[in-house]
């Protein structure tokens, strides 16, 4: 009867005794709803500027950055006049392959402009390829600053706009030194403005902790 | 750094190492032989160093101890110390990349450059990694377009001097200079000239930074998006070695090459951004047919083959093999010319076959004179008889190569024509003949019986002449020029000649048979049966001229127009509109619909540059690869493809098992007019041609009407920029022809009137034409200069095949 022996484990689980953390971790999803990490990895948005100017320049940054090759990007003149984004040059072509991206963030990484960032949303499923590809018009924030909602997208769980968007761009400085907590080095935001920087670890701990690591690789006989 | 034959060596420590250099060479170039880069910005082994930048400053010891020097402006000495890695050596560069970088914008982001640029890379390996400058950068407007091609942003020159060097000493376009002094020093042009030179994006490709860029290429793409190959320019017959670069299937650049015999990693602007025609929308990608509207619409390719092949099997069975004939071909590979020469001649068995336009060279002087290459044309001390057409508007980097050799190698070129051209500033003397009488002055310049005391010494004390020719010069016949190589020959029997062609591979077409009278290989009927080959035309048939004379009269029943426009191109512009209309069928080869493809039965889509493999040869002789990078829209092939399905149709083999690699080696197995590369061969610069033994040349007498003093001669001859179809498709050069204009002399000019703007009719026995006139000094009195194929006035309509001289009378109308 060896066999059964795996569904103690389940039932284990299931009824919480006996587990190491002693509670469930199974969750009734989607009818219930975990809150997501700050620093969670969703789908993309392009951001604008607090006056409503395209952040994003076409530079490929992200392109050529992008493990999973997911990304199109084409820059452009902007029309002097009439410029969709501060600068000579805007994206005007931006597409990104969700078939493909593993959301590792690089890209967020790589932008110099801060133009795109990664929200929380996560749950969005296609039923043909080419909706998989969200195009320029899809990925950039709406007039209020708001991600636009594709049909296919199911933002019922617990998605807040207004807060998921660019969670990890405030979470960090852009030396990515813990030094700089606190000290706002990003552009503003259309509809929010200078987003405030996300609270958590102090430079002080942050010192510690490199302290610590530091002595630990001495003694493992350092580099 | 040019690979060098080292002669003189001497010995110079690098880096503690002792290391062979060339005596006299420049220390920045010796480093670099010996695996030891100096990073340099201003330094470029095509011009003059001048030590502006300082980054390229090394610690030199020459016995009194180290001392910084710059590298590009020492030569380098018996015993020298030289070390490019010490701590004072770092401490230069970073100290210099520091004040490069202290008013330069940082928009890596969004400049074109960004990512192949030279400061980044060197900011990176030798900078300090973060600036001490707090203060506020330079600021100036940008970009701003100093010619319709270029647009300087000056925020990020770093004043090297590369461009403005270039412009003044290998193009001769000095437009832009260093203006203002100290901080506020800045690239520009003068005031209201804009930098409209022909060589202008060789400014573009040697710019360290991105202050240069170019219009066509702006923001189309990142480096890193780019896959590239190496290939031929394939906008005239010079043959410029090219890096192709693409994205996404679409071609994007240019970029020269240094090919040391060839262009010295210079191209012309029309080479660089002619490329943009495959990218044009007018491009065909389907094959068309006539269908009974009247209309040109899109067909399978079976269809249109089985058409052409029936078409032309009842043309052969009807009136036989001469009732076909196949005009141009010199758009085309060796491969692809190689092909439809077996077909023409071998399948279908014509001999009306010929790869130009009345506008070459006979195929019996290219073929038959013996050569020179550029470089022995170029060789330091060389006598030059300069007897082609402007070489700056139809051989810009021939141009550039004997503008140098005259300027810096004492080659003397001795010009004769009927204007002056881009190249008598270089000249040691240009004589002006008019049209018609080139044999005459130059039998006196050879004999010394002419007034140019300095050109008849000089052409007669060469101990080496070498002769560039050409047609200068559309209205007048060919065999004028076929009577001047003749008495070139025979009163300087050692010299050698290198025809200055105009189509890309004239001379390889002409080497694979695409012409009357000749099998490939420069063989003529007479010769022998090629390998490969089951028959060959029974009788001699007509040039471009005598093939659309036969049209005109009905006598052509299928005319083959590969990648030819004779409404465009045919110098007699009205024979060629009467011959497309007495033709039964016209099958048009094209990438594009032509005007005279609008008038065809059939189109057939053609592949175009970068879209084919193969090779093509240059008017030196120099066999090339052609490389392809993008696939041919829609369904759109190479021409030995349809060659090779037409005879199929046609029940022959044209012998293809694989690739047109096949052609290449039949045609290579019995011909000394080929060479194969090899498949996956380094570029390279190419093989020459090896030709020996050769007889074909004929000589002519031309009889020319004297002058009379009521008319002017008329000189029908390119520019460098006109309308024809590939220019017009170029999204960046389609509006850069000039407008149609008679230039005339001041001389000429004064007693009609003519005062710069007036509307003159110039009229001659065949036709009429109303036209701007302009004051031209480069005009001699008696000759009136018109362009081909520029705007809307036709000058073809004045002239007729086959008359020795055009006479035309200019009246203010």
């Amino acid at each position: 009867m060896g066999y059964l022996d795996g569904f103690k484990v389940t039932l284990r689980k299931w009824a919480g005794v006996n587990t190491d953390t002693g509670r469930r971790v199974t969750t009734e999803y989607p009818e219930e709803v975990r809150p997501k990490p700050a620093r969670f990895h969703g789908r993309h948005v392009l951001n604008r500027y607090e006056d409503g100017m395209e952040k994003c320049i076409g530079c490929e940054l992200c392109a050529g950055v992008c493990p999973a090759d997911c990304i199109y990007v084409r820059g452009s003149d902007n029309d002097p006049e009439n410029p969709t984004s501060p600068g000579e040059r805007f994206g005007f072509t931006y597409e990104i392959n969700y078939l493909r991206c593993i959301h590792c963030d690089l890209c967020v990484e790589a932008c110099p402009t801060q133009a795109i960032t990664e929200s929380k949303l996560f749950e969005f499923a296609f039923t043909n390829r080419s909706d998989a590809i969200y195009t320029k018009a899809e990925l950039l924030v709406g007039d209020d600053g708001r991600p636009r909602q594709m049909p296919w997208e199911n933002w019922d769980g617990g998605f807040d706009p207004a807060q998921d968007t660019s969670g990890w761009m405030r979470a960090t400085s852009s030396g990515g030194f813990a030094e700089f907590e606190g000290l706002v080095a990003w552009a503003g935001e259309l509809g929010y403005g200078v987003r405030a920087p996300e609270g958590g670890q102090t430079s002080e701990q942050a010192g510690a902790e490199a302290a610590a690591a530091d002595a630990a690789e001495d003694e493992h006989g350092g580099h | 750094m040019r690979d060098i034959e080292i002669t003189e060596p001497v010995e110079i420590t690098l880096n503690g190492e002792l290391v062979t250099a060339q005596n006299g060479e420049l220390l920045i170039d010796a480093c670099e032989r010996n695996g030891s880069y100096i990073p340099r910005f201003c330094y470029h082994s095509r011009l003059t160093p001048v030590g502006m930048c300082r980054m390229c400053l090394v610690e030199v010891d020459t016995g009194r101890g180290p001392a910084l020097q710059p590298s590009c402006m020492i030569p380098v000495s018996d015993g020298m110390g030289v070390d490019t890695e010490s701590d004072g050596v770092a401490k230069a560069q970073d100290g210099v990349l520091e004040f490069l970088l202290a008013n330069h914008p940082l928009d890596c982001p969004v400049c074109d450059k960004g990512g192949e640029c030279p400061l980044q890379d060197q900011a990176y390996a030798y900078g300090p990694g973060e600036s001490r400058f707090v203060e506020e950068k330079r600021h100036n407007e940008k970009p701003i377009p100093i010619s319709e091609l270029v647009l300087l942003d000056r925020e990020r020159c770093i004043l090297c001097d590369r461009c403005t060097r270039f412009a003044d000493e290998v193009a001769g376009d000095p437009l832009i200079h260093f203006i203002h002094r100290g901080s506020h020093t800045e690239v520009n042009t003068f005031p209201g000239e804009p930098f409209a030179s022909y060589f202008s994006g060789n400014t573009v490709q040697i710019c360290p930074v991105g202050a240069l860029t170019a219009s066509p290429y702006r923001f189309k793409a990142r480096p890193w998006d780019l896959e590239e190959t190496e290939s031929t320019c394939t906008r005239c017959s010079v043959g410029c070695r090219v890096v192709v670069e693409s994205s996404r299937n679409k071609v994007l650049r240019l970029q020269g090459v240094d090919s040391d015999p060839v262009n010295w990693s210079w191209l012309c602007d029309k080479g660089r951004f002619g490329f943009q025609a495959g990218n044009s929308g007018n491009r065909l990608s389907r094959p068309l047919q006539r269908c009974e509207s009247g209309e040109l619409s899109e067909v399978g390719w079976n269809t249109a083959l089985d058409s052409a092949a029936s078409v032309i099997s009842a043309a052969i069975a009807g009136r036989g093999p001469q009732s076909v004939a196949v005009l141009g071909g010199a758009r085309l590979t060796n491969e692809s010319a190689y092909s439809w020469a077996k077909l023409a001649k071998d399948v279908i068995g014509t001999d009306n076959v010929d790869c130009q336009l009345g506008d070459g060279l006979p195929a019996e002087l290219v073929l038959g004179l013996p050569g020179a290459s550029i470089d022995e044309v170029c060789e330091p001390g060389a006598t030059v008889l300069y007897l082609g057409p402007d070489a700056k508007e139809e051989l810009p980097i021939l141009y550039l190569r004997l503008r140098h050799a005259a300027d810096f190698d004492g080659v003397k070129i001795v010009e004769v024509g009927p204007t002056l051209t881009g190249l008598s500033p270089y000249a040691a003397e240009s004589v002006t003949a008019v049209p018609g009488e080139t044999p005459s002055v130059l039998a006196a310049l050879l004999d010394g019986t002419s007034e140019h005391v300095e050109a008849s010494a000089l052409l007669r004390n060469a101990s080496d002449l070498k002769v560039v020719i050409g047609r200068a010069n559309l209205a007048e016949d060919e065999a004028i020029t076929v009577q001047t190589a003749d008495l070139i020959r025979e009163s300087v029997p050692g010299a050698t000649f290198l025809p200055a062609l105009r189509r890309a591979n004239v001379r390889g077409a002409l080497e694979a048979g695409l012409a009357p009278g000749f099998l490939p290989g420069g063989a003529t009927l007479a010769g022998t049966l090629p390998t490969g080959w089951q028959s060959m035309p029974a009788e001699r048939g007509g040039g471009a001229a005598e093939i659309l004379e036969d049209a005109a009269n009905g006598r052509v029943d299928v005319l083959i127009l590969l990648g030819s426009d004779p409404l465009r191109d045919f110098p007699d512009r009205s024979l060629a509109r009467r011959a497309l209309a007495g033709a039964k069928t016209v099958i048009s080869i094209d990438p594009f619909v032509n005007a005279s493809a609008e008038q065809a039965d059939l189109v057939l889509a053609a592949s175009m540059f970068s879209e084919s493999a193969g090779t093509t040869t240059s008017l030196e002789g120099r066999v090339t690869a052609l490389n392809q990078l993008v696939t041919p829209p829609g369904t759109a092939r190479d021409d030995w493809m349809i060659a090779v399905d037409l005879a199929d149709r046609l029940g022959a083999d044209l012998g293809v098992e694989t690739s047109a690699d096949d052609l290449a080696e039949e045609m290579a197995g019995f011909s000394d007019a080929h060479v194969v590369l090899g498949d996956g061969a380094p570029v390279g610069d190419g093989v020459m041609l090896d030709i020996s033994g050769r007889d074909l040349l004929t000589s002519a007498e031309v009889e020319v009407p004297p002058a009379n003093a009521y008319s002017l001669r008329l000189v029908l001859n390119r520019t460098m920029y006109d309308k024809g179809t590939l220019l017009e498709e170029s999204e960046s050069s389609a509006g850069l022809a000039g407008e149609s204009v008679v230039k005339l002399s001041a001389a000429d000019a004064a007693p009609l009137g003519v005062d710069g703007s007036t509307q003159v009719k110039v009229t001659s026995e065949h036709g009429s034409v109303t036209v701007a006139a302009t004051i031209d000094s480069r005009v001699p009195k008696g000759v009136a200069v018109m362009h081909h194929a520029l705007g809307d006035v036709d000058a073809g309509t004045l002239l007729v095949h086959g008359d020795p001289v055009c006479d035309v009378r200019v009246e203010v109308s």
